[in-house]
C-alpha cells in the first residue's frame, strides 16, 4: 500500500483532477459576480488556493458544485471588500423577498414577445444580467451558464431550494421585462 | 423535486419545469396547465426564448492562458509516474490532436484545455475518469440521447467496428441514458451512460487487448469511484461518482440482464 508520505504529490494530483476541469466554470461564475477579467482572475485564484488547502476535505460528490461554491465565496469576500453596496441589496432584497413570498404570488402578466426574446442580440443580454441584483445574477448565472441544478445551487449560495426557484424566476423575469422595454415600438404603454 | 407548497404559483413552477426539476407528477399538472392557459404557455416561450437566447448568444468568455498556467502551478507540474513513460504524458500533442478530431462535438475551452493537459498517470481509471468528466462538462454527456436500447446499438453501427451489448436497466434502477463514443488509449470505443437517480454512470467496453496495454489503475480517484470486469473478450468499465456499493449493484444488473 502506498504510505501517507507523498501528502502533497496527492494533494497536487487530486486538486489536478477536482480543480482543474471545472475551471473554465469558475472563470465564468467569477467574472459574472466582479464584472470584469482582472478581478474575476484574483477571485478565482483565491479560490483555487483556498480549494488546495481544503482539498482532503472534499467529499467526493460533485467537484464543480464544490469548487463553484468556493469561487462564490471568494467573491463574496471580494464584494464585501471591493464593492460593498453589492452586498447591501442581498439583505434588502430578501426582505423584499420574505414579504413578497407572504404576498399575493406573481402573476404571468403581458410580457413581450418570445420571438422577440429569441432576437435580443449579445451585448443587451449581457449588459441585462450584469445589471441583476447579485442574488439573482448568481443564482441565473449558476443555472444557465454552469449547468448547477436546484440542490446544488441551493448548497452553493446557503439558501432553501424554494427561494432558489424564486429567485431564478424572478431573474429571468427581470430580463424579460428589460429585454422588452429596450426595444423601442414595441413596449406596451 | 416537490416545490414547497408557498411556492406552487403556476409561474414558478413553469420554470422549475423547463429546469427539469419537477417530479411526474406536477410535471404532468404543469403540463395540464399550459394546455388551458394560454397567458402561462406564453410565459413559458418567453422563458424558452431567454434560455435559448442565453445559451446560443451570451459571449464565453475563457480566462487566459497565463492565467491557466498560474492556477495550473498550485498543482504542481505533472510529476513522471511509470504509467506515463509510454503513453500520453510522453506525446501530448498526438493524443490531443486524436482527442481534438474525435471529440471536437464535446469540445469548449475548458474541455479543450483539460484534454491538452492528461493527468499524470494513464492508467486505464484515469482515462475513462477523463472521458466521464470531460462528458459531464459538455452540454450534453451523450452524443445518442435515448432510453431506448433498440435506438442506441444501431447509432453506434457504423461508428465503431463493433457495437456494445445495450441493454436498458431501468427496472434494476438503472435507466439508459444514452451513449457516446470515447477515447482510450488512442482506440473510440462505446460508452453507455445509465443514470441512477441524480447520477450519471459511464460504461465503457474496451476490446481487451487495449485493456492489456494499460494499467488498470486505482478503484477510487478524486472522489469517483470505477468498476471493471470482462466478459466476453470485452473489458468493462464503470465509472461513477455513486457509492461503491451502487456501482457494484450496476455491473450485476448489467451482467445479468438479456439484450
Amino acid at each position: 500500500m502506498e504510505s501517507q508520505g507523498s501528502g502533497q504529490e496527492d494533494d497536487q494530483a487530486r486538486f489536478r483532477s477536482v480543480v482543474l476541469p471545472h475551471l473554465a466554470d469558475a472563470y465564468t461564475l467569477a467574472r459574472w459576480l466582479t464584472g470584469n477579467r482582472t478581478d474575476a482572475e484574483d477571485v478565482v485564484q483565491e479560490a483555487c488556493l483556498r480549494a488546495f488547502r481544503g482539498i482532503r476535505g472534499f467529499a467526493g460528490v460533485n467537484a464543480r458544485a464544490w469548487l463553484l461554491t468556493i469561487v462564490r465565496n471568494a467573491a463574496f469576500s471580494w464584494l464585501g471588500k471591493n464593492r460593498p453596496a453589492a452586498l447591501v441589496m442581498v439583505d434588502d432584497l430578501e426582505a423584499v423577498e420574505q414579504r413578497q413570498a407572504g404576498g399575493s404570488a406573481m402573476e404571468p402578466d403581458a410580457g413581450p414577445e418570445a420571438s422577440l426574446i429569441a432576437k435580443v442580440d449579445a451585448a443587451q443580454l449581457e449588459k441585462a444580467i450584469a445589471e441583476l441584483p447579485v442574488p439573482f445574477r448568481e443564482t441565473l448565472v449558476l443555472r444557465e451558464v454552469a449547468g448547477l441544478d436546484y440542490r446544488e445551487i441551493a448548497e452553493a449560495t446557503k439558501v432553501p431550494i424554494g427561494t432558489v426557484m424564486s429567485r431564478l424566476a424572478r431573474a429571468r423575469q427581470r430580463l424579460i421585462a428589460k429585454i422588452g422595454m429596450s426595444e423601442p415600438g414595441t413596449n406596451e404603454p | 423535486m416537490t416545490p414547497p407548497s408557498d411556492h406552487d404559483d403556476p409561474s414558478l413552477l413553469v420554470h422549475a419545469y423547463l429546469d427539469g426539476e419537477l417530479d411526474p407528477a406536477h410535471a404532468l399538472e404543469v403540463e395540464r396547465r399550459l394546455a388551458a392557459d394560454p397567458a402561462l404557455a406564453a410565459e413559458r416561450d418567453r422563458v424558452e426564448a431567454l434560455r435559448g437566447a442565453i445559451r446560443d448568444r451570451l459571449p464565453r468568455e475563457a480566462p487566459s492562458p497565463d492565467f491557466m498556467r498560474r492556477i495550473e502551478a498550485i498543482g504542481g507540474s505533472a510529476p513522471a509516474s511509470p504509467h506515463s513513460v509510454t503513453h500520453a504524458a510522453s506525446q501530448p500533442s498526438w493524443r490531443a490532436l486524436a482527442a481534438s478530431v474525435l471529440l471536437a462535438a464535446f469540445l469548449g475551452s475548458g474541455a479543450t484545455w483539460f484534454v491538452l493537459h492528461p493527468g499524470p498517470a494513464e492508467t486505464t481509471a484515469d482515462l475513462v475518469l477523463a472521458n466521464h468528466l470531460r462528458a459531464l462538462m459538455a452540454p450534453q454527456p451523450i452524443d445518442v440521447a435515448s432510453s431506448d436500447h433498440h435506438t442506441v446499438k444501431p447509432w453506434f453501427n457504423g461508428r465503431i467496428p463493433e457495437a456494445p451489448r445495450v441493454v436498458d436497466l431501468a427496472s434494476e434502477g438503472f435507466p439508459l441514458v444514452g451513449g457516446r463514443i470515447d477515447v482510450i488509449g488512442r482506440v473510440p470505443v462505446p460508452t453507455l451512460v445509465y443514470r441512477r437517480r441524480q447520477h450519471l454512470i459511464s460504461l465503457t467496453a474496451l476490446p481487451a487487448q487495449v485493456a492489456a496495454s494499460l494499467a488498470a489503475g486505482p478503484r477510487t480517484i478524486a472522489g469517483y469511484n470505477t468498476l471493471s470486469w470482462t466478459d466476453n473478450g470485452l473489458a468493462y468499465w464503470a465509472v461513477s461518482d455513486v457509492a461503491a456499493a451502487d456501482l457494484d449493484a450496476f455491473e450485476k444488473a448489467f451482467r445479468e440482464a438479456t439484450p
